[in-house]
């Protein structure tokens, strides 16, 4: 069994029988994957699948503050520009600090 | 073209008739791509595949968003190799009638806005149109063989407080002429794209009805009861096998009438 954190995120790749499984904490993401595959491939594909389903970075274009339309339960407010998780196109978030 | 063995993915397949078409699917020896907007379907809907011995993957996507149709294609192809099935069930109703008068004065009081009209076009067609342009991509590039399912509805005749919905289902409904037509033109044989226009079927949304209001529905079905979902992932399954069945949208509606007789 591989054990990762990814995005905040903690996942388990695991073997079934002759296949993976993976979860993120509980939650099976995938069920059955890549049987037959050698443990290291499977391993290593899990890992990018994962990158795949849940990609970090998300481009967030607006919101229109001043427009009616609400999305499902979900009404946009204006980001909280001075916040110190918010990231701006050019640099990273002062909490956040990109390490090289 | 088999089931057995083919890659699968669902829009929509955390509830509904999303949620059948997958177990129909997975119960036919298909792999499946579980995709949705609530996590918490998704995460079921794994568990159940995975019960029944199948192979999935669940990806919470947006069909309205280009990143995300193309994340979770690429997710179903890095996953299984291969894309053979798409079934684009992922839709929304907001009934509204286009006017409403005041019973005073008779003027307009209120008018069908762009929240009812923006979100059901964007879900029902733009994103039908994504999901099945990235899949037929996907198909092509890989060499897969596939077959299209955009998700009609009956409505496509016009009801009435559903001017957003039917508008966008009778657009779907034409999707596979267009599609295939094109396929033609440009040399690409391996694959079909086949509609799919359910009457009223008994989801959790449909059976949690106003009872009054389903016996009215019913009395005007010829079959004389609403449509299970497990039924409209049959005849998918029937569209996928039948390979002479291409370019059209099918009807299953148990016989949905006109009041008077009349077939709709």
């Amino acid at each position: 069994m591989k054990s990762f954190t990814y995005n905040d995120m903690d996942f388990t790749v695991e073997k079934v029988g002759n296949a993976w499984d993976i979860k993120n904490g509980n939650a099976l993401v995938a069920a059955g994957l890549f049987a037959g595959v050698a443990d290291a491939d499977a391993e290593a594909k899990a890992v990018a699948l994962v990158k795949t389903i849940f990609p970090v970075g998300v481009r967030v274009i607006g919101p229109d503050t001043v427009h009616p339309i609400t999305v499902g339960d979900i009404k946009y407010f204006p980001p909280a520009v001075n916040h110190a998780n918010f990231v701006y196109w050019n640099k990273d978030s002062s909490s956040q600090a990109k390490k090289l | 073209m088999e089931i057995k063995g083919s890659v699968a993915l669902v829009t929509g397949g955390g509830n509904g008739i999303g949620e059948a078409v997958v177990k129909y699917l997975v119960k036919n020896g298909a792999k499946v791509a579980i995709v949705d907007m609530n996590q918490k379907n998704i995460d079921r809907v794994v568990a159940d595949v995975k019960a029944m011995g199948g192979e999935a993957i669940g990806v919470m996507g947006n069909v309205t968003s280009e990143a995300d149709t193309a994340k979770f294609i690429k997710a179903a192809v890095d996953a299984f190799g291969a894309l053979n099935i798409v079934v684009a069930s992922a839709g929304i109703i907001k009934d509204s009638m286009l006017l409403t008068l005041d019973k005073e004065t008779g003027k307009v009081s209120r008018k069908m806005g762009l929240d009812k009209w923006q979100p059901v076009l964007d879900v029902n067609l733009t994103g039908t149109f994504l999901t099945l342009r990235d899949a037929a991509e996907a198909m092509v590039n890989g060499g897969f063989k596939g077959i299209l399912v955009p998700i009609s509805s009956v409505n496509k005749a016009g009801q009435v407080g559903q001017l957003n919905y039917s508008s966008t289902k009778v657009a779907d409904a034409l999707l596979p002429k267009i599609m295939v037509g094109e396929f033609l033109m440009r040399g690409i044989p391996n694959i079909r794209v086949v509609g799919i226009a359910p009457g009223y079927t008994a989801t959790p949304m449909v059976a949690g009805m106003n009872q009054d209001a389903l016996k009215a529905i019913c009395a005007d079905v010829h079959l004389g009861r609403l449509i299970e979902p497990e039924e409209i992932a049959r005849a998918i399954g029937h569209a996928i096998e039948n390979e002479a069945i291409n370019a059209t949208t099918l009807e299953v509606t148990g016989g949905l009438c006109y009041k008077g007789g009349i077939a709709k």
